[in-house]
């Protein structure tokens, strides 16, 4: 390969200094020792005008320079123009907020990306105070600008990352720059960029990962040297990262992943190694490219935590101690220990378990009565109060004298109403609607109305800070407790599963015939108490575990994940099936569109998208070509350029497959936006495979041919740049550029 | 593996010094080619003894006491219906391909089965309702008979010891799952039948391999090939034996293109097309025959009709849609339900709350909504777009078209049902639907109706022909959904415009003229029976298929999570009788379904080992052993995980039985695992050499090269061991799997192996 670059000089290649020459003829000796014949270098011409001269000299520093000039130019113009709040701003600039004011929100991203986000707010100096809908305008005052400029100085970095990985994977300038323009004048990894979302971080430390893993590769036959070490641990801190901004940033994981399984199951075959080296290289990847990120991953959500002292929107997805934690929560306010008549709010112990929670909706099947879910957020249809038992002919046990508090012990059969609609806690056996082995759980009856079927067990679990559990009282927050179906012998259970739609995706409440008592997810405990009879708690200074804490969150996040499926019922305009995403088949509108708004039309450049995919399946095309003619003993590539070619050729397009195959078997609601990562893959294999096969080329065809490129995309970039720069007036006027039927701008 | 004692065992046939000298005296060859022959005939007829055995054991296994219960079990609920449908030719629709019905159907049809019988509930009699149950079960049972020969046949082609031929095959025959399944009428046994055929004729294909293009190399790969294709045929789960065979013809190819084998590219090429014609026309071509047969027998309208266009409707006899439709007039009194909730649009004198509880506000208007259940209130008269109320003869003469724009007036109060831009009551974002005096507001009381398949019928017809109405003035569509009023709209559905215009569930069919008497009406006129290519229908049919596959999501009782099967945390409760306390609970045979996941694990855990010692340069396991063991075994490896993974990525509701094809599979390994573990050395070769003359010779020298595989005493101990724990688990399980006798609650309690299975009668 390199000799070969080397016999068919073009202009760009006689850039070298005679460092690089040394560098490369280094890497030329390991890379095809039975292809040494050594070609002269020519003596280096440079420019006779100076500033040219300066240029050729320092060209790995002037070509970044320049494009991450021509990308802040691309990036920053206008971002302030449309001064209302632009598609997922509403999510993330809130999330932003939430960290500027220490409220605890909940939300299924990890936080480092919005934790920036909330960085961004700080430095331009913004309060919080804002609320973020979606299409808003924006507060006089405000610098949202410069948090667009913040969020954009990610997506700007990732052109000149480009092109630093092109050049680690030893393509030429020529090819290096246009991997750079491409990711330059893409319409879509613009527009993104441009607005205070995940994606532009998401983008840059997955584009940093692929960096510093070629970097890392390119430092193979010097390991454990300075620079292995350093490439190396920046692998595993940027993976940290990618993973800690979105959970797709595991794809990137996965490619790492098995770049090194490749890279180790290759060492082992190297008969001379010694053992201890080779465990050395095992040990170093152990710890750099997981224990590290893990640490980074765990590092976010410790800082997550740190700066989230106050209670706020996202509580009740955490457990109740860790809310009571949370400064201006009012769980320390909750009287002690629990008395008939008492008015509270019964939280799930399982990770990531809600409120008991009832609305006046009935179950479309099973009994039709009324629902029982468990929700995590807080309103009045968590209430319930605990009443006394029913007896044999349905009536009520005595009426408790109110002057005298009862308590509620240990092994007590009780009554639970709720209390907006008045219904009681009630089991039967009706199968459950989703998990239908097991029994539904419903609000039945009334007051009056009612049988034993009511009638519910409680019992005392353990209790996490007072440890004296001889008065059996039931204690809030604290009390882990089972609560037991006495006619039927099952425990009241909520694990995470998700209604359909009818139920609004909350959690199923079932019991349990199974009855294990160790299952967390059929333990409960008192969250909100309220009674006036009764003093408030002191003080406890029972901390919870970070450990605990974390997992907990991890949980909750996966589970409201998953409850982001698509809903049959609704055809949902704004997301699109992976099958569209590398044709460019769909956009996205990212605001309103009404004629005196200024519009932003998600579409990526056609002429990036379409060519990174044909070269896709062209490399396939061509390696299936290769290796059957290899079969049959026709070798158009040598042995060394064959592996060169093949390598480079698997690993981007290994990157792109592990960024988009996993869409098509998620089940969740998908978005074209969700392409992205794996687009920056595929782009450059169209600079990659057309660098190949010009090299051949006399010098003036491939400047012809790389010319011609670079111009179609910049061209195509500005025709369609209204769409990303934003389109004021009726949106009709660009019609014409409506390529393609699919695309909805119209 | 004790490779030492491997070669060992090698030395003493290994004569060197034979080999070494070129010529044999005529006597050693003669005495050779003796005891060479002598030593077949053994084996021959070792096979021989230990096959029929198996086929008599499994036979007396699978039909034992098939006549009980005589009730309905489980699925038979569905393929019981399906086969009578066939018997009835009346059109059904079921998410799997036609061809282990249609030979349900054909046993039925041959033992003179009218099909009369529902098949309603698990648990009705079948002797109250005069159903030839037995005949029909002797089928399927039949059919796991022959499975089980064909895996010991199977291990006998693949040249395993024959204790290994007879144990796997006999672990096959004692699997409980299996026997309980395959003995009812349901379509697993046919498919694993099929499947063990492909398996089977593949194996004998590529031990031709040597003779290629021979008659017999032909034979068995079209057999192969034949096999592929029923087995897509019974249900998708095919695609996985075809994958399987997919990827080892696609390695095979691999290496006869090797330039080193020596092939010219022609040659090549002539296997090339041997295999596409055998492998994908063939089966390709038997899959549509199963569709051509289907539709050629099911030319009656029946249960199936809803699922399909209109167009394949009109090709049915006596459709019932067909009889209901009539072309709609003008002037025309209507009544129109709504396609996906079944409620009629309604209205009454009732208006809607000038303020709404949440404060918004609406037209006060008369209210427009949903009701299951048509009454005076719910007719609709068709009125042209025309201001002038009169009706006109011209108009009334003549039909609605795609694209009409009419009006609607009801009946009832004699008000035209109109939209506009107020919110409607439930959801805000959607248009309210009233209705106005005549002679009010024009342009807004103007809708279009839009058919839904305007190609193929473009005419406006009761019953059959979907239609969505769209507002002229604000485009929108009339839509209901599934939410009820409060009490100011007597609970109905309510009715709003829709702004999604191309939402499924904006159709609405329009149910009666009335005053005409449809079946009358087209009893009258002579039916036509139309036509329409089988492709066309086929196309269709499968689309349902898929789709209506991939929407199979409603969860089940029953249903369980793949990860769950090997282990067997849960079975199937398939029967119960309460009287007798009997009951039929599926699951395998937890000895033999542990062995087989353990069989996997030592699989891959060999496989890897060797892969790593061979990376280092160390050769561990004997070449013909490990050629055995890497090809054969890992042909079983890759078919049981074929039939296992692709499970867990299917969105689709999941059954234990789902597995069955697998176990099937992992028995297999199994042997082959044990083959490996327990029994020295592999019988080799056992392909056929190649017969041209040169080749003669080499058949001499060849005799002593050969090793052949000897299990020793303890190896035949072991294998005992094994079959026999199999047999007691199958007989301790065997009062669930048969169905009786009835067992009291402790034992009940004594059978719960695991704490998952929910057996019936346990208190």
């Amino acid at each position: 390969m390199d000799n070969l670059k080397r016999r068919h000089k073009s202009a760009a290649d006689e850039l070298y200094t005679s460092h690089e020459a040394e560098d490369h003829e280094k890497l030329y000796k390991q890379a095809a020792p039975h292809q040494l014949h050594r070609t002269q270098y020519q003596p280096i011409t440079y420019s006779t005008n100076k500033f040219i001269a300066y240029a050729q000299k320092n060209y790995s520093f002037v070509i970044p320079t320049a494009l991450t000039l021509l990308a802040f130019y691309t990036r920053f113009r206008l971002i302030g123009i449309s001064n209302f709040v632009v598609w997922d701003e509403a999510h993330f600039g809130k999330f932003g907020s939430h960290y500027l004011k220490n409220e605890f929100y909940f939300d299924v991203h990890p936080p480092l990306g919005k934790m920036l986000v909330g960085l961004s707010g700080a430095l331009a100096g913004y309060n919080g105070d804002f609320e973020f809908t979606s299409g808003a305008t924006y507060p006089e005052g405000m610098h949202y600008g410069f948090m667009r400029v913040f969020n954009a100085l990610f997506g700007a970095l990732i052109v000149p990352l480009a092109y630093l990985t092109a050049r680690e994977c030893h393509m030429s300038i020529k090819a290096s720059i246009l991997a750079a323009t491409m990711v330059l004048f893409d319409t879509a990894l613009l527009c993104i960029s441009r607005f205070i979302l995940l994606d532009s971080m998401l983008l840059f430390f997955t584009c940093l990962t692929f960096y510093c893993l070629m970097k890392f590769h390119n430092e193979r036959q010097y390991p454990f040297t300075e620079d292995w070490w350093l490439w190396l641990t920046l692998t595993g801190v940027s993976l940290g990262c990618v993973s800690s901004v979105k959970w797709v940033g595991l794809f990137s994981v996965a490619l790492v992943g098995l770049y090194t399984i490749e890279d180790l199951w290759e060492k082992l075959g190297d008969l001379t190694m010694p053992k201890m080296t080779y465990l050395k290289h095992w040990v170093s990847r152990g710890v750099c490219l997981i224990a590290l990120p893990i640490c980074v991953y765990i590092l976010s959500f410790a800082i997550h935590f740190a700066i989230l002292y106050r209670s706020g929107p996202g509580d009740a997805q955490m457990s109740s101690l860790f809310q009571a934690n949370l400064e201006g929560s009012s769980l320390g306010q909750n009287p002690l220990e629990l008395v008939y008549g008492s008015r509270l709010t019964i939280k799930n112990f399982g990770y990531a378990g809600g409120l008991l929670h009832s609305h006046s909706q009935t179950y479309p099947e099973g009994s039709k009565q009324q629902q029982i879910t468990c929700y995590h957020h807080k309103d009045d249809n968590n209430h319930w109060v605990i009443k006394a038992p029913r007896t044999g002919d349905g009536t009520t046990i005595e009426e408790i004298n109110d002057e005298e508090a009862r308590f509620v012990k240990d092994g007590d059969v009780v009554r639970l109403m709720h209390l907006k609609t008045g219904r009681n806690l009630h089991s039967h056996p009706v199968a459950a609607p989703v998990s239908n082995s097991q029994w539904e759980v419903s609000g039945y009856g009334d007051e009056e109305v009612g049988d034993l079927q009511d009638n519910w067990k409680i019992e005392v679990v353990d209790d996490l800070v007072h440890r004296d559990t001889e008065t059996g009282h039931i204690r809030s927050l604290t009390t882990l407790f089972r609560i037991r179906h006495v006619s039927q012998n099952c425990l009241l259970t909520a694990d995470n599963t998700v209604l359909p739609q009818w139920g609004y995706k909350q959690i199923e409440v079932y019991c349990d015939k199974r009855n294990n008592d160790d299952n967390p997810h059929s333990w409960w405990n008192i969250e909100e108490h309220f009674n006036e009879m009764l003093p408030p708690a002191p003080k406890n200074a029972y901390k919870t575990k970070f450990f605990k804490d974390f997992w907990h969150l991890n949980v909750a996040m996966w589970t409201s994940n998953n409850a982001l499926v698509p809903d049959p019922d609704k055809d949902d305009i704004l997301s699109s099936e992976p099958l569209d995403w590398p044709l460019a088949l769909v956009g996205l509108r990212m605001c309103g569109w009404e004629d005196d708004r200024i519009k932003y039309y998600l579409i990526g450049n056609p002429i990036v998208w379409w060519s990174s995919f044909l070269s896709v399946i062209a490399f396939g095309a061509l390696t299936a070509f290769y290796l059957i003619r290899m079969q049959r003993s026709i070798y158009d590539l040598s042995k060394a350029q064959w592996q060169q070619f093949f390598f480079m050729g698997k690993t981007i397009a290994l990157g792109w497959a592990l960024h988009y195959i996993p869409f098509f078997i998620m089940g969740r609601v998908t978005y074209l936006h969700h392409y992205f990562p794996a687009l920056y893959f595929s782009i450059f294999m169209m600079p990659y495979l057309l660098d190949q096969y010009t090299l051949q080329l006399r010098t003036e065809t491939r400047a012809i041919i790389f010319g011609s490129v670079f111009a179609l995309i910049v061209l195509v970039f500005v025709y369609f740049s209204p769409f990303v720069y934003g389109m004021t007036g009726p949106a009709q006027q660009f019609a014409g550029r409506k390529w393609l039927d699919s695309w909805n701008m119209v | 593996m004790a490779d030492s004692s491997l070669r060992q065992r090698r030395q003493p046939l290994d004569t060197k010094e034979n080999a070494q000298q070129p010529a044999f005296s005529r006597n050693d060859i003669k005495k050779i080619t003796q005891l060479q022959k002598q030593h077949e005939l053994n084996e021959k007829n070792g096979h021989t003894i230990l096959f029929l055995a198996i086929t008599a054991l499994s036979t007396f296994v699978s039909f034992f006491k098939i006549w009980y219960p005589a009730e309905v079990v489980f699925d038979e609920v569905h393929f019981g219906k399906f086969l009578g449908y066939y018997l009835r030719r009346t059109y059904f629709f079921d998410v799997h391909p036609p061809l282990g019905k249609l030979l349900l159907a054909a046993v039925g049809y041959l033992i003179g089965y009218d099909g009369h019988y529902e098949f309603n509930d698990i648990g009705e009699s079948y002797e109250a309702n005069h159903v030839p149950y037995v005949a029909l079960r002797t089928f399927p049972a039949a059919l796991n008979v022959l499975s089980v020969s064909l895996v010991y046949s199977i291990m006998k082609q693949s040249g395993y010891a024959k204790s290994i031929c007879f144990l796997t095959a006999a672990l096959v025959c004692f699997d409980n799952a299996l026997v309980a399944q395959n003995r009812l009428i349901m379509l697993d046994s046919v498919m694993i039948f099929f499947i063990l055929i492909t398996v089977y004729s593949y194996i004998r294909f590529r031990k031709l391999r040597y003779q290629e293009f021979s008659t017999s190399w032909w034979l068995w790969l079209f057999a192969t090939g034949a096999g592929l294709g029923c087995t897509l045929s019974i249900k998708m789960v095919g695609l996985f034996v075809v994958t399987a065979i997919g990827i080892s013809v696609l390695v095979d190819l691999w290496a006869l293109l090797d330039i080193q084998r020596g092939l010219t590219m022609n040659h090549f090429t002539r296997h090339f097309y041997a295999r596409a014609v055998a492998l994908i026309v063939v089966p390709a071509m038997i899959y549509l025959t199963c569709f051509y047969i289907h539709f050629a027998i099911l030319i009656e309208s029946g249960p199936g009709d809803s699922f399909m266009s209109s167009q394949f409707k009109d090709t049915l006899k006596n459709s019932a849609t067909r009889m209901k439709a009539l072309d709609i007039h003008y002037y025309d009194n209507i009544t129109l339900s709504h396609r996906d909730t079944d409620v009629y649009l309604h209205s009454h004198s009732l208006v809607y709350p000038l303020r709404y509880e949440d404060g918004r506000i609406s037209s006060n208007g008369k209210q427009v909504v949903g009701i299951e259940e048509p009454d005076i209130n719910s007719w609709w008269q068709v009125l042209p777009a025309t201001e002038n109320e009169k009706a006109d003869d011209d108009w009334a003469s003549r039909t609605i078209r795609h694209d009409d724009v009419i009006r609607l007036k009801h009946i009832g109060t004699d008000w035209i049902l109109l939209t506009h831009d107020v919110a409607s009551p439930i959801l805000s974002t959607n248009e309210e639907f009233t209705t106005v005096a005549p002679g009010e507001r024009f342009n807004e009381t103007l809708f279009k109706v839009v058919l839904e398949d305007p190609n193929n019928m473009n005419t406006w017809q009761t019953g059959m022909t979907a239609f969505k109405l769209f507002h002229m003035d604000t485009k929108v569509a009339l839509w209901t959904h599934e939410q009820h009023l409060p009490e100011w709209g007597l609970g109905l559905q309510d009715v709003n415009g829709n702004k999604n215009l191309n939402e499924r569930s904006n159709f609405w069919v329009a149910q009666e003229i009335q005053g005409k008497n449809a079946t009358e009406i087209n009893l009258s006129v002579k039916q036509t029976v139309k036509t329409m290519p089988f492709l066309r229908k086929y196309l269709e049919l499968q689309g349902r298929i898929f789709s209506h596959n991939a929407g199979l999501t409603k969860p089940h009782p029953y249903q369980s999570a793949p990860i769950s099967w090997p282990v067997m945390l849960r079975g199937i409760s398939y029967w119960s009788k309460d009287e007798t306390r009997e009951q039929i609970y599926m699951t395998g045979n937890v000895v033999g379904w542990y062995l087989g996941l353990a069989s996997v694990a030592i699989y891959s855990g060999v496989f890897l080992a060797d892969l790593i010692s061979r990376h280092r340069g160390i050769e561990p396991i004997d070449g013909p052993v490990r050629q055995r063991f890497v090809n054969n075994g890992g042909f079983f490896f890759m078919l049981y995980l074929l039939h296992y993974l692709p499970f867990f990525v299917m969105g689709r509701v999941l059954f234990l039985h789902h597995y069955l094809p697998a176990a099937v599979c992992s028995y297999m390994l199994l042997g082959a695992v044990l083959q490996f573990m327990f029994v020295d050395g592999i019988t080799s070769p056992i392909s056929n050499l190649q017969r041209n003359a040169s080749a003669k010779i080499h058949r001499h020298t060849s005799v002593l090269d050969p090793m052949t595989a000897a299990p020793d005493r303890t190896s035949k101990i072991m294998l005992a061991i094994v079959l026999s724990c199999q047999v007691a688990m199958f007989l301790f399980l065997a009062p669930m799997t048969y169905g009786s006798p009835s067992m009291t609650v402790d034992q009940v309690l004594q059978h719960k192996i695991f704490s998952g299975w929910d057996l019936q009668f346990a208190k």
